[in-house]
């Protein structure tokens, strides 16, 4: 795997492209532009030496003939200055403070936290930087994880501290920061057979509070809804280093296949760097479409958001196999969606005495007790 | 000379008398009595109703006060006061004392209160909840001294009891009055009620009269017990132009109905069937009476009193059959559009206004006539439903929206393509705007007693339905302009403040030299762009234009520009130094010959005799090859075609003499307050584009 990140000097020189692909053709009387890859699901195409899926060859031209795109590329340069200082000055700034930064550039401005977001992204893809390399930093925090595993990570005042994720934390388990990199975060020792990330946190705590991570010898990982590119990259690390299978237990509706896609696939906006975040070798676990027919759980009618997410689905090249196609095309005619706590119908203890041990079983050919 | 009869003693005299007065002290919710919060809105508007309807008879421009009080006990006190032609002293009791179908019952043509059965009504939920009587001041032009009275009813005889009547001397009824005027009425009543502010109030109720009401002034005080002022409100009238004085008309055959002909044919004096068609209904001549009796197989000789039920029936059914002439139009007063448009724009305060006066029509045999006003954006809120503003004959209606004809004319067109919300196609719909509707006719169908809701009727509606459109298609194309502008104003933001600051920040940071931007500023816009702007200067009472054409092409381009402005007798142009030439009226054409790549003209002129707020946006057309965004290419066979009205016109003016005015003792009792714009302006344009 080719290194992670680059120089200071590297990362100034690459956002400087930018800078020059603009003034080059206003030198030559055109319009100044920057030029990225589509950043939809028509674009992305599965990579066979990688097996993840990566950003294809479309190209979309942003260039100033619209307001719009004057607006975006002015702000690339605004953001270009603004990284430029942070690495000379070695400081680094959440998103979230750099949308607030942008209130004082005047029509560089961005208008929501969102356009903030996705121009770094943008920055990323072009300059193939990370934006780590940029000293920016995302406010949303990573995942919890409670299990008995070891890890190493460097406080701020420079130290190594060991934590393990059963006897030094609390019950609300470990939390994963947003730098999860082997300069941050090493990776000690193990004592577990597999990792079960969780989709959400009211299930993750009934799965704590009933010792499943002890009694199946496995580590719990929150997912906090979508997750974050931290929990993606710890994930893909655990199954690297460690050899340990990654099990995703998540609600049964088309958002939950969405929150599988980005762990075992790649996530569609994050394309450029699947390799470093997706994990191949996940298992879906379930909820599955026919869990609600087999265990009679309580469900909900789709919505029409729904529906329509699901028929999205069919056309993305992340599901394109027999299994999610017949997961999609079930959940589609059954009209229903069930949530992970619609277990909770047979008792608090049913999940982790004979849901999870019977899908362990019949998925990935594990016996617990 | 002549003496005449007072005016005030002749519209007395027509006043004929019913006796319902028992029947409504069972009834008070028919007229509006029915909540403590309507009952004084409901006395506001028959004082104010019968003020506006007198004045017009007068030909007086209104000045009306309304003084509200919060007096003990959950009482108002209530005080209106106008500079009418005041009551005569021997009518007063029959005014005030006695439930009147008013002087307009059998003579058909277009007034406010209607059955003017109102204002007893008030006097009589003042003695019923209160027991006071009401107090009544009354000056008229004949006599030099005033009469004061108080007034109480014996409903049983439907009798007024006068009390404590005195005359008041000329000063004492100024000092009284406030006013300096030598004639007016004042009317003092107590009763219980409450006084509430919003979208059903006194407040609103007055609002909404102003904007119908142009030529009048009127004004509201509310004062609480403390003294304290509770709400206030003052509409200044925008014209001195009075509602054109109506033509009484007879009642046509084909808007009969079974009960009015048997009373009319009871009431008769005429001797023959034959005689009274022809003298009692309009557009009945003899050769018509004579087809009328044929069909209803009836002799012409019968006396019209004693005619059975089934020959009553044969002479209905007869009248449909047989071809009549429809009745004549100008016993219709319409605001006319200018006007509405003045009164919406003192009330409402909107980017955008378009009205239109339909011309009259008739349905069942009553002439009607119906104009629709629109006023967008501005301070106007945009979440939430529009607000309506129903009229019937100038008078507001404020309850019962859902029922009206009105309403579901509004309803049932689909505003989504004029670019008004309105989820699925139907019902009021939303988004900055309001929308006032008219309905002027000699006979207003209400679906109740409390007159509130326009019943049904195709015709109506359909009309109603033409005139939304028009209304409509205006407002599109006003969006449309303002989307043109958006649109160019953004690619000038671009040119002119993204793009230098791409140049700078790109070149600094790479420390190279900054690029030409003039070949990138082509490139980008690659169209003719024209930006118009119109600025009132308060201090020389100017209307300053500003046409601004900008070639960003490759390639020099030459167009002729034409801008429509308000062109009526009293406005002129004033300061216009390139000249050019009139095309049309209110169409004024300038040549530019020659505008280089990356250059800009400019057309600068100055309009005088216009007021504050008459003009805001020009309208600017083009003539030449090229699209210039922001601006539309002139219709060439439209601009012919109004050249030729235009000429038209002048042929006929020539061979007409204007009428003289039939106001004659107005102009000392009001001073004037307004130079107001002709009616003509925009007419010119309005109709063609």
């Amino acid at each position: 795997m080719k290194e992670r990140t680059r120089s200071k000097e590297d990362t100034i020189q690459a956002l400087h492209a930018v800078a020059a692909e603009m003034h080059d053709r206003m030198m030559r009387g055109e319009p100044p532009r920057m030029t990225l890859p589509v950043r939809s699901k028509k674009n992305i195409n599965f990579d066979e030496r990688l097996n993840v899926y990566k950003y294809g060859k479309k190209k979309t031209i942003r260039d100033a003939t619209s307001l719009g795109s004057a607006h975006q590329l002015l702000r690339a340069l605004f953001v270009t200055e603004f990284m430029e200082e942070m690495i000379e000055g070695q400081k680094s700034s959440t998103l979230r403070e750099m949308y607030y930064i942008s209130e004082g550039w005047g029509y560089g401005k961005f208008g929501s936290q969102n356009e903030s977001n996705n121009l770094a992204e943008d920055l990323e893809i072009v300059t193939g930087c990370l934006r780590e390399d940029f000293k920016l930093r995302p406010e949303e925090d990573g995942a919890r994880i409670i299990g008995n595993l070891t890890f190493e990570e460097k406080n701020r005042r420079g130290e190594w501290m060991r934590i393990n994720c059963r006897d030094d934390v609390g019950d609300s388990g470990y939390g994963v920061p947003y730098n999860v990199e082997s300069e941050k975060l090493r990776l000690l020792s193990h004592d577990i057979d597999f990792m079960m990330a969780i989709e959400t946190g009211g299930m993750f705590d009934r799965l704590v509070e009933n010792g499943f991570d002890e009694s199946a010898r496995c580590g719990l990982i929150h997912l906090k809804g979508q997750p974050a590119r931290s929990t993606r990259r710890i994930m893909k690390r655990m199954n690297e280093e460690w050899g340990l299978p990654i099990v995703v237990f998540t609600d049964c509706d088309p958002w939950s296949f969405r929150i599988f896609a980005s762990i075992a696939y790649g996530a569609i906006k994050t394309a450029h760097i699947s390799e470093y975040l997706a994990t191949p070798s996940a298992i879906y676990l379930g909820i599955d479409s026919d869990d609600i027919k087999a265990y009679d759980l309580p469900s909900d009618e789709l919505t029409s958001r729904d529906i329509e997410a699901l028929k999205a689905e069919k056309s993305d090249p992340r599901f394109q196999n027999q299994e999610w196609t017949d997961q999609i095309d079930l959940m589609l005619e059954l009209g229903e969606k069930a949530e992970q706590q619609s277990l909770a119908k047979y008792g608090l203890d049913f999940v982790t005495d004979t849901y999870l041990p019977e899908k362990l079983r019949q998925k990935l050919g594990i016996h617990i007790g | 000379m002549v003496v005449k009869m007072d005016k005030a003693q002749r519209i007395a005299n027509k006043q004929k008398q019913i006796s319902i007065s028992e029947f409504f002290e069972k009834n008070k919710h028919f007229l509006g009595f029915d909540t403590h919060q309507r009952a004084i809105i409901t006395a506001v508007k028959e004082a104010v109703d019968n003020s506006l309807d007198a004045c017009e008879e007068s030909r007086i421009l209104p000045d009306i006060h309304v003084y509200i009080k919060r007096i003990e006990g959950g009482k108002l006190e209530l005080i209106t006061q106008d500079n009418g032609p005041g009551i005569p002293r021997d009518s007063i009791a029959n005014v005030f004392g006695k439930f009147l179908l008013g002087s307009r019952f059998h003579a058909i043509r277009q007034t406010r209160g209607q059955q003017g059965i109102g204002i007893t009504g008030v006097v009589m939920y003042s003695q019923l909840t209160t027991g006071s009587s009401t107090t009544v001041l009354s000056k008229i032009e004949a006599e030099s001294t005033a009469v004061k009275v108080d007034l109480a009813l014996d409903t049983k005889n439907n009798r007024a009891l006068k009390s404590n009547e005195e005359r008041i001397p000329m000063e004492e009824w100024f000092e009284e009055s406030g006013m300096q005027t030598l004639h007016g009425l004042r009317i003092k009543t107590v009763m219980s009620a409450k006084y509430q502010r919003g979208r059903q109030s006194v407040h609103q109720y007055l609002r909404m009269t102003s904007i119908v009401n142009p030529h009048a002034t009127i004004r509201l005080k509310v004062i609480g017990k403390e003294g304290e002022i509770v709400d206030e409100g003052e509409w200044v009238r925008s014209t001195s132009k009075l509602p054109r004085p109506v033509v009484e008309i007879k009642p046509h055959p084909h808007g009969m109905q079974f009960g009015t002909l048997q009373r009319m044919l009871k009431n008769t004096k005429e001797r023959t069937v034959k005689s009274f068609l022809r003298k009692e209904f309009e557009k009945v001549s003899p050769l018509v009476a004579k087809k009328i009796l044929e069909h209803a197989e009836l002799d012409e000789k019968r006396r019209p009193a004693g005619l059975p039920v089934e020959s009553i029936q044969s002479l209905l059914a007869a009248f449909m059959e047989v071809k009549i002439q429809s009745p004549p139009v100008d016993c219709l007063s319409p605001i006319e559009d200018l006007l509405i448009k003045k009164g919406l724009e003192k009330a409402i305060d909107s980017r955008y206004a378009a009205t239109v006066t339909r011309n009259p029509s008739v349905s069942q045999g009553n002439p009607f006539q119906v104009e629709v006003g629109l006023v967008f954006g501005g301070d106007l809120p945009s979440d939430g439903t529009v607000e309506l503003l129903r009229f019937a004959n100038r008078v507001p209606l404020m309850y019962q929206q859902g029922g009206c004809l009105l309403t579901k004319a509004i309803e049932s067109i689909d505003w989504r393509r004029y670019g008004l919300e309105q989820p699925g196609g139907k019902g009021v719909p939303k988004g900055p705007a309001a929308i006032l509707v008219h309905l002027a006719s000699t006979n207003v169908q209400f679906t109740s007693e409390a007159k509130e809701a326009v019943s049904d009727n195709e015709e109506v509606h359909d009309e109603l339905r033409r005139a939304l459109f028009e209304v409509g298609r205006g407002l599109q194309s006003h969006r449309k302009r303002i989307g043109q502008r958006e649109k160019s104003r953004e690619k000038f933001d671009l040119i002119n403040k993204i793009l230098p600051e791409i140049a700078s920040k790109s070149s600094s940071m790479l420390g190279r030299e900054p690029p030409d931007l003039s070949p990138i500023i082509t490139k980008i816009m690659n169209a003719v762009f024209c930006e118009e702007e119109v600025i009132w200067e308060p201090r020389e009472k100017l209307a300053k234009c500003s046409i601004k054409i900008y070639n960003y092409t490759a390639r020099a381009r030459a167009y002729t520009i034409i801008a429509k402005w308000p062109e009526s007798d009293s406005t002129s142009i004033v300061q216009n130094e390139r000249g050019g030439r009139k095309e049309a009226r209110g169409l004024w054409a300038w040549r530019l010959d020659a505008i280089d790549p990356g250059s800009m003209a400019s057309i600068d002129f100055t309009v005088s005799g216009l007021n504050k707020g008459d003009w805001k946006e020009a309208e600017v057309f083009y003539r030449g090859n090229g699209e210039v965004i922001g601006s539309e290419k002139i219709d060439e066979a439209l601009l012919e075609e109004a050249r030729k009205q235009e000429r038209l016109q002048e042929v006929v003016e020539e061979f007409v003499v204007p009428s003289a005015s039939t106001s004659s003792h107005q102009k000392d009792t009001v001073s004037l307050d307004s130079n107001i714009v002709s009616s003509e302006i925009w007419e010119a344009g309005d109709k063609l584009f």
